[in-house]
């Protein structure tokens, strides 16, 4: 046990030192900003990592994109040779307050990736982490008013993918597809989701400033909910028939659920669909050019990335790489690209799924804030257009 | 006592004109609700044509399919006086239980009818663990089912795993529910053949009979020697059925597998069963009631979105009617309510 | 009826049955015959283990030992469905039918197997209906069987309980053997008189069992009486050789007190405590004109729909009448309501015990301060010792038992619940009037004296007192004067200081 462990021990050094060589070696303004420090702090790295714990909290498990948040931080924390805790908040805010704030109280130094339930919950679980001591990352939902640079170093950054540019992209593509003309529906998510209503908006505004004729007739809101997408597509299939020449949805899921109303009314060779996520069914149906290459956009972004990027924020941060009251706003509530694909290009972005530790790799090069293709393009918060 | 006087004192020889009375109200609460369909049909025709049509028609058909048949088992379990919340769980379990055994995206395996058999099985399964448990451990129903929605759901997640989504790749199978079978979707077929087997069973068994015994008062049925514990845990077992029967409908009509397949459908049987007239404590209602309330449910959301009902204001006027409805329908009967001593 | 015992047929044959629930014997070797179209009485306090025997013939409790034979067959009964299979019938005390069913249904629901309507599980309506006619029609009953059971009277229900214990054993193809637990305790007098006539037809068809509490009524109906105390069978008697007054000292151990009444007038010359003056509401009573005076029963009998429990009712202030004058001491009462009532000092003892006079799942004690709080609060705050100690006061007075408040109410048998729901208000010393309604209803004859003793008491200390009497003898027996009505209005009233009246006056001034 002790020659395993010592082994252990060495692999990990022997990770760290690598780590520490590449990010000195990548030119990236996070390695740059810390290489003067860098080196005289590589003994205290060595001490605090060894007291390290990663945390990747989620919403449930069963959804793809919070699978891939699971995936993405198990690879960071095997690379970097940190232990790691997955939090399944089993979709509810209580459970996973309770469930961080045990693994808050054993004592180690917390460096954690939450996607929170509800923006309410940031707050309670940045707090806990302060008091611990440990260093959080929040991706996507958090209080308006409540910035990581008003609480401290403790909160280090929070971030997301703008709905806007992703409804804009989906839009664009949708319209273009069928001549810049004709009908179209929606169905947005849970409709006081920030994240559904950002995407609806960037629909909207790409609409009315780029394509006039194209008219969005009916939006109902279906839940994320695959099953409501095909009750609510089979009603507005009634109601428009055969003038829908567009389907416009928030997720993947729920275009599972549109697409099979429309091949159900037998409808589906000729309906344009456009969603977010370019989850694999999606890239099965795109390859298969089902319903006469029905998907003509998609969005591209990954649970993976941006729990490796939540996570090595904050790790960052937590060995002192990085010290986050330096940090320019835009790195401390950050929005980071997203891939707009289309049939041309979207093989070479489902690619990158079979290849996660690789472009891990590529994250602890170039660092969080430029590992194409999530790099960062801007400062939240996210202005909604013509608002 | 004067007994030799008793002669004069018959009992209530106007039995027969109250029990006329009687069933002229009786008939009067579903007869208002069918009232209330048909001025919904109407109204919402008026505002868009397109509702009446044949494409539409179909549409409720197959809207109203899933409901209808988690209703049966609802109803059936409410009438004894029990609840069961358990229905979402049991739909997310059978569901992908059949979609994993299937011909799909993540494996090879298909194994045909087995897969139907075996997804219905573990309704059976988890509905007899909600009735062994309600009868032998005694726990109320209402705790049993929701422990074991989350048990379906939790069994359902770790069949799910963490690939990715299972798509159903035969299309016969994945086209089944929408299929025409002389112009009307097999779903609502299988529907409408769960719904006259609820009726039968309720209507013409002995099993039937005596589930209205038990919902009535369970003391006066176990001591009139009605199996009490064994009709309960059929019942559970039957809801169970259905509820699989429901969920592998609903994984055939999205063509893929999710635990959540079966999310919402707990919160539109119970207030169709309700709605239908059937009373939470048991002992009165029925399931062509249920059908009913089913109906007029299914309608109004379908009308609402046909009407072009805002999604914001859609749900509180679905609300407001229901309530309008359920008034109406109940009014004669308010008087009712301790009709003999 | 003794000389002709010989000749009978045994029906039922119950040999040296014993049964114990942890170190209670609760019946302790009880042996008897039933004969075929015969009608035997069982007797005894609460306590003395009827109801245990009863529970062991239906199949409810299983006996440690001895037999019981239907027929010259041995039973094993296990469950009440064997009981039914077996062809033995139970009317219970409280109402046992499916009030969502129909009648047919409700009589055809405990047939065993082999004599049942359906086939494979399946119901044949038709013949369900017919069988249900069929047997109604030898009961002397043309009820429609379809009826559903929540629409009838309560006398026609009681009626298709005993045509369901016959049906038992018609589907059993035995002489049925209907046990009838105590079913005249919730009938008013006249109901009583149509179930005794149909006690009898039920004899012409097979035997009986016929459990009850009151002495005069088991002497009547029944051909022979067995009387139990304390677990055991202490007499057989036949009805010839047989008074109440002998029953009554089998039943208990020790003499009748028979309580001579002594009309004495107490209150002379003063206001009543209240006066009614042309009293109406509409559909309930009409024009009544009543005094009732302090230290006096006033026994209100009627009929069915006679409209005394609504005059009750609006006495108490919980029915607001149309026209007419309530006055309380000499002065008109306005905007009366159930507060004002209380208030005034009235109480009412409801005979829906259960239902609307106790709350079951507190503590005896809590029930006891419910209504005049006061000597058990500080301030806004329930003082528990306090409540505790005016509880164990009063439940020394009246011989609750078990002697502990502290247990929910709902635990204690009837007359100790009765006890309690009494006791409430008669703590208070400004008690004026006190209503009671049935308050002997479900009492075993020792309760019911208690229960006696303490209105009489409530008199002493010159309460006025309103009783609703389950028997015009107990109406006779406890009452100062005794007001009959008869469809809402009053049709005569005795004064039974000038006069005394028989239960037959009474009847023909309420029919």
């Amino acid at each position: 046990m002790s020659l395993k462990s010592k082994a252990n021990r060495l692999v990990k050094l022997f990770g760290i030192a690598m780590v520490a060589g590449l990010t000195m070696a990548g030119c990236t303004t996070a390695a740059t900003e810390s290489t003067s420090t860098g080196t005289e702090t590589t003994e205290q790295k060595v001490v605090s990592k060894d007291d390290i714990v990663f945390v990747a909290s989620v919403i449930n498990t069963t959804n793809p994109y919070f699978a891939a948040n699971i995936a993405g931080a198990q690879a960071l924390a095997k690379k970097l040779g940190v232990p790691i805790e997955i939090v399944d908040s089993e979709g509810s805010s209580q459970v996973q307050n309770s469930k961080i704030q045990a693994i808050l109280a054993k004592g180690k130094t917390v460096v954690m990736f939450v996607n929170t339930v509800s923006s309410a919950d940031a707050p309670i679980i940045v707090e806990a982490t302060k008091a611990a001591g440990g260093f959080v990352t929040i991706w996507w939902n958090k209080p308006d008013d409540y910035e990581p640079k008003d609480v401290g170093d403790n909160f280090v950054a929070f971030q997301k993918h703008p709905g806007v540019s992703s409804g804009e992209c989906t839009a664009d593509r949708l319209a273009e597809s069928i001549g810049g003309k004709g009908k179209i529906i929606a169905l947005p998510g849970v409709q006081d989701s920030t994240t559904s209503q950002t995407r609806v908006a960037g629909l909207e505004y790409a609409l009315s400033t780029r394509w006039p004729d194209v008219e969005l007739v009916d939006v109902r809101p279906s839940d994320w909910d695959p099953e409501l997408a095909y009750k609510n597509s089979q009603d507005l299939i009634t109601k428009y028939g055969a003038d829908i020449k567009g389907v416009w949805t928030a997720d993947d899921g729920m275009q599972i659920g549109a697409m099979k109303a429309f091949e159900d009314a037998g409808l589906l060779n000729q309906v344009k669909f456009v969603s977010d996520g370019l989850y694999p069914p999606t890239i099965e149906d795109m390859r298969s050019g089902r319903g006469n290459n029905a998907i003509v956009g998609e969005t591209f972004h990954r649970g993976w990335a941006a729990s490796a990027i939540g996570l090595y924020t904050a790790y960052l941060a937590a060995i002192g790489e990085i010290k986050p009251s330096e940090l320019p706003d835009e790195k401390r509530h950050s929005l980071f690209e997203i891939a707009c694909v289309g049939p041309e290009n979207f093989e070479e972005f489902a690619s990158l799924d079979n290849d996660i530790d690789g472009w891990i790799d590529q994250l602890l090069i170039n660092g969080p804030w430029d590992t194409a293709p999530f790099k960062l393009i801007g400062a939240g918060p996210e202005v909604l257009p013509g608002r | 006592m004067a007994n030799n006087n008793s002669g004069t004192i018959t009992p209530s020889a106007n039995t027969a004109a109250i029990s006329n009375r009687i069933n002229w109200r009786r008939l009067a609460e579903p007869s208002a609700l069918i009232a209330t369909l048909f001025a919904l049909i109407i109204i919402f025709s008026i505002l868009n044509p397109r509702f009446a049509s044949v494409e539409n028609l179909r549409n409720l058909m197959d809207q109203a399919a899933l409901p209808l048949i988690i209703g049966v088992g609802a109803t059936l379990v409410i009438l004894l006086g029990s609840i069961d919340l358990s229905i979402e769980g049991i739909m997310g379990s059978a569901g992908l239980a059949f979609v994993l055994l299937s011909a799909n995206s993540r494996s090879e395996s298909d194994f045909g009818l087995l897969a139907l058999l075996a997804a219905l099985l573990t309704g059976i399964i988890f509905g007899l663990l909600n009735g062994l448990i309600v009868t032998k451990v005694k726990v109320p129903s209402f705790v049993v089912t929701l422990g074991m929605w989350f048990v379906g759901l939790g069994f359902a997640t770790v069949l799910y795993g963490t690939e990715t989504i299972p798509v159903l790749t035969n299309p016969e199978v994945s086209s089944w529910s929408s299929t025409l079978t002389f112009g009307a979707p097999n779903s609502f077929w299988a529907a409408v053949f769960v719904v006259i087997l609820g009726v039968i069973t309720l209507i013409l068994t002995k099993t039937g009979r005596s589930i209205m015994a038990i919902g009535n008062n369970e003391v006066i049925a176990r001591n009139s020697g009605i199996r009490v514990d064994r009709i309960k845990i059929t019942v559970f077992a039957l809801a169970g059925l259905l509820s699989a029967v429901a969920g592998i409908i609903a994984a055939i009509k999205l063509g893929s597998g999710s635990p959540s397949v079966g999310l919402g459908s707990l919160f539109i049987t119970i207030p169709a069963v309700v709605i239908g007239g059937t009373a939470l404590a048991g002992g009165k209602g029925g399931v062509l009631r249920t059908a009913l309330g089913v109906l007029l449910l299914t309608v109004l959301n379908n009308g609402l979105i046909l009407a072009g009902v805002s999604p914001s204001f859609q749900s509180g006027l679905a609300g407001a009617i229901l309530i309008a409805a359920i008034v109406f329908a109940a009014w004669s009967q308010r008087d009712r309510l301790r009709i003999a001593k | 009826m003794s000389n002709s015992e010989k000749n009978k047929t045994i029906a039922l044959s119950v040999k040296d049955i014993q049964i114990s629930f942890g170190d209670l014997m609760a019946v302790k070797g009880v042996t008897f015959d039933l004969y075929e179209n015969e009608v035997i009485g069982l007797i005894g306090e609460n306590g003395a283990g009827k109801s245990t025997m009863l529970k062991i013939l239906s199949g409810i409790y299983k006996p440690d030992k001895g037999t019981i034979e239907l027929g010259g067959k041995t039973l094993k009964l296990k469950s009440p469905e064997d009981a039914n299979a077996a062809g033995i019938g139970v009317v219970h005390q409280e109402q046992s039918l499916f009030t969502n069913l129909s009648v047919a249904e409700n009589m055809d629901i405990s047939v065993g197997k082999t004599g049942s309507s359906s086939l494979m599980g399946f119901y044949n309506w038709a013949k369900v209906n017919a069988s249900a006619r069929q047997t109604l029609a030898k009961m002397g009953s043309k009820l429609d069987p379809r009826t559903l059971v929540g629409d009838l009277p309560f006398v026609d229900r009681q009626m298709v309980e005993i045509a369901r214990a016959i049906r038992v054993g018609e589907g059993a193809n035995t002489k049925p053997v209907v046990i009838l637990d105590e079913p005249t305790s919730l009938l008013e007098p006249h109901e009583t008189a149509v179930l005794e006539r149909e006690i009898s037809k039920i004899r012409e068809l097979g035997s009986v069992v016929f459990v009850s509490h009151r002495l005069d009524e088991v002497i009547r109906v029944c051909d022979r009486i067995l009387v139990m105390r304390d677990g055991e069978l202490v007499a057989i008697r036949s009805k010839s050789e047989v008074d109440q007054n002998e029953l009554f000292r089998l039943m208990v151990g020790r003499e009748a007190k028979s309580e001579k009444r002594e009309y004495r007038r107490q209150n002379q010359g003063e206001a009543p405590v209240v006066e009614l003056k042309s009293l109406t509401k509409k559909g309930k009573f009409k024009n009544v004109n009543l005094a009732l005076a302090a230290g006096e029963i006033t026994a209100i009998v009627g009929a069915n729909g006679s409209g005394r429990e609504e005059l009750c009712k609006a006495i108490y202030g919980a029915l607001p009448a149309d026209s007419g004058k309530l006055l309380i001491h000499g002065v008109e009462a306005k905007n009366w309501s159930v507060p004002k009532a209380i208030k005034f000092g009235f109480g009412l003892v409801p005979s829906e015990r259960k239902v609307e006079g106790m709350v079951g799942g507190l503590d005896a004690s809590s029930n006891l301060s419910l209504i005049f709080g006061k000597e058990s609060t500080v301030g806004p705050f329930i003082d528990t010792k306090k409540q505790k100690a005016v509880a164990d006061t009063w439940f020394e007075k009246l011989d609750v038992r078990p002697k502990n408040p502290t247990l929910e109410l709902e635990r204690f048998s009837g007359g100790n619940q009765q006890k309690v729901v009494m006791a409430k208000w008669l703590k208070s010393e400004e008690l004026e009037l006190l209503i009671l309604d049935h308050p002997l209803r479900g009492l075993d004859p020792g309760a019911a004296a208690t229960v006696n003793s303490l209105i009489r008491q409530a008199v002493q200390n010159n309460t006025a007192v309103i009783l609703l009497a389950d028997t015009l003898e107990e109406a006779l027996e406890m009452g100062d004067q005794i007001v009959v009505m008869r469809d809402g209005e009053v049709s005569s009233v005795f004064d039974l200081h000038k006069e005394q009246p028989t239960s037959l006056d009474l009847l023909e001034k309420m029919v």
